[in-house]
């Protein structure tokens, strides 16, 4: 606030005015009166106060319909209300409907100035949380479009010319060599999507995935979560195997960013596991929820790591060095989970293994028809 | 003889313009690219094209909205069948929040996502360039 702080005193008794006026001269301030009400609320749109003292108890409309059509009008203006009457009641009342202090008839110099001094505090400091919070929001906004942009870009070229390699070679490739095009355009396919998942989370809505939330069933999104990182598991010849309690109920959510969570957790059971050795995952219905869990024999998670192992850039000190992620995997799951309403928890025991529990809830039989 | 059909992209990526410009040169179309919002536009105004690939996101923002624009606002070139080209759908729901998917910003366009199949690509371009003389005929029986 570079300019004068401004103030507005309302009261119906022209000498409160004048003494309020007299009072506050010698400090830095642009004060405007008014002595009932209606005519002070006139005067909100022009003047913009920062600061406004209001009598409670005037001729025409209270004091108390003066505080809500002030917070009305902009709930960051502070207001104080002067009492004649200093009864605590009408004091605490006022307060409650959000004035920021009360000043009692009569008031001393000092006391006027103290209270407008804190008063016009508290303005500046409200101003600055709302500017910070609005520039924390454009930050946001604004860095995932721009990485949106960078990122997908190459990708968008990339795939475009594999596009047209692919169509120009067409007749002279063989299955094997069409096999591979595919296969680099799928990959750079899934990066996108993960780019995009990525984006989602780290814009201020991942809430937003819930207005095209529909039921799934479970077992399909475990499937293609296990397509995904098959080709890990066959390299480290590790078996992932399911077993399903039926009846299974559906869940309700986003099937791309389920997807993406199984993925996170199923892909860091074959990172960190052994070689030939199995990951085990189990899908029920328990009460109102279905509970999946993904079990593996690996390297297992330190006792003092796993408060964090859900925080962003999060990396276990026990994570083998060749196998260590970006630190997003678990972080982005929980979000994604916890924007599904549910949670996700792990069991783990060092050099056994760990276990990973999803909890979703259940998309009830009866509601769901 | 008639002569080719002349295509204008306008990218600021000239790797992903190879892409689709080898796509549209296969078809038989005479393409050429320019590959920043000015030039594309001073390259729009002193030739004759007859369809304009233009990409939304250029530059340090949304520049190819601001060419979309100025092209609407003259009489000629704006009955440019326009195919506009955007990186992912959400930028064009963060630059205009609310409304529809397609913000028609010329008389004949549409919007497609990068990376684009070449079949659909050749399908928008001639369905567009099919429009646009439906659209000149129409205006010339009146």
């Amino acid at each position: 606030m570079t300019d004068k702080a401004k103030l507005l005193i309302i009261d119906d008794e022209e000498i409160v005015l004048d003494s309020c006026l007299q009072i506050l001269a010698g400090g830095d301030y642009e004060i405007a009166t008014a002595n009932n009400g209606e005519s002070g609320l006139k005067m909100l749109p022009d003047f913009l106060p920062d600061l406004i003292f209001v009598d409670l108890k005037m001729p025409g409309i209270s004091g108390f319909e003066v505080l809500n059509k002030v917070h009305e009008f902009d709930p960051t203006i502070v207001t104080i209300v002067i009492t004649g009457f200093a009864t605590v009641s009408s004091a605490v009342d006022a307060m409650k409907e959000g004035a920021f202090d009360f000043l009692p008839k009569p008031f001393t110099p000092d006391e006027l100035r103290l209270i407008t001094r804190r008063g016009l505090e508290k303005r500046k400091l409200e101003l600055e949380t709302i500017a910070l919070r609005r520039e924390r929001e454009m930050m946001r906004e604004h860095f995932a479009a721009i990485v949106s942009h960078e990122l997908k870009s190459p990708l968008n070229a990339v795939q475009q010319n594999l596009f047209v390699l692919e169509d120009e070679l067409s007749t002279q490739l063989s299955d094997e060599q069409k096999g591979k095009f595919e296969r680099a355009k799928s990959r750079i396919s899934d990066l996108m999507k993960l780019i995009h998942t990525w984006l989602r989370v780290i814009k201020a809505d991942i809430d937003e995935i819930q207005t095209t939330f529909q039921p799934n069933r479970v077992e399909p999104l475990i499937t293609k979560a296990i397509e995904n990182v098959e080709n890990q598991a066959v390299r480290k010849n590790i078996e992932i195997s399911t077993s399903i309690k039926e009846p299974l109920n559906m869940v309700n959510g986003d099937e791309g960013t389920l997807v993406e969570a199984l993925v996170n957790i199923i892909g860091n059971a074959v990172k960190y596991s052994p070689m030939g050795s199995q990951v085990l995952i189990t899908a029920e219905s328990e009460d109102d929820e279905i509970i999946i869990s993904v079990a593996d024999s690996g390297v297992g998670i330190p006792k003092e790591d796993l408060p964090y192992i859900f925080n962003d850039f999060y990396i276990a000190g026990s994570a083998p060095k060749e196998s260590r992620g970006s630190g997003l995997g678990l972080a982005l799951t929980r979000r994604i989970i916890e924007a599904h309403y549910g949670s996700v928890s792990v069991d783990s025991e060092p050099g056994k293994g760990s276990t990973f529990i999803i909890c979703l809830p259940a998309v009830s039989i009866s509601s769901s028809q | 003889m008639e002569s080719k059909t002349k295509i204008l992209i306008i990218d600021d990526d000239p790797d992903y313009v190879e892409g689709i410009k080898s796509i549209l040169e296969k078809a038989d179309y005479e393409v050429e690219a320019v590959y920043n919002p000015e030039d594309g536009f001073n390259t729009l105004k002193s030739g004759h094209y007859d369809l304009l690939l233009l990409d939304i996101m250029m530059g340090r923002g949304a520049e190819g909205v601001m060419v979309a624009r100025k092209i609407s606002k003259d009489p000629v070139l704006r009955e440019t069948p326009t195919l506009i080209i955007t990186g992912i759908r959400e930028q064009i729901a963060y630059l205009f929040p609310g409304q529809p998917m397609h913000p028609h910003f010329l008389p004949v366009d549409e919007l497609i996502e990068k990376p684009v199949e070449p079949d659909l690509l050749l399908e928008k371009v001639s369905t567009l360039l099919r429009l646009a003389e439906e659209r000149k005929a129409e205006s010339g029986t009146e």
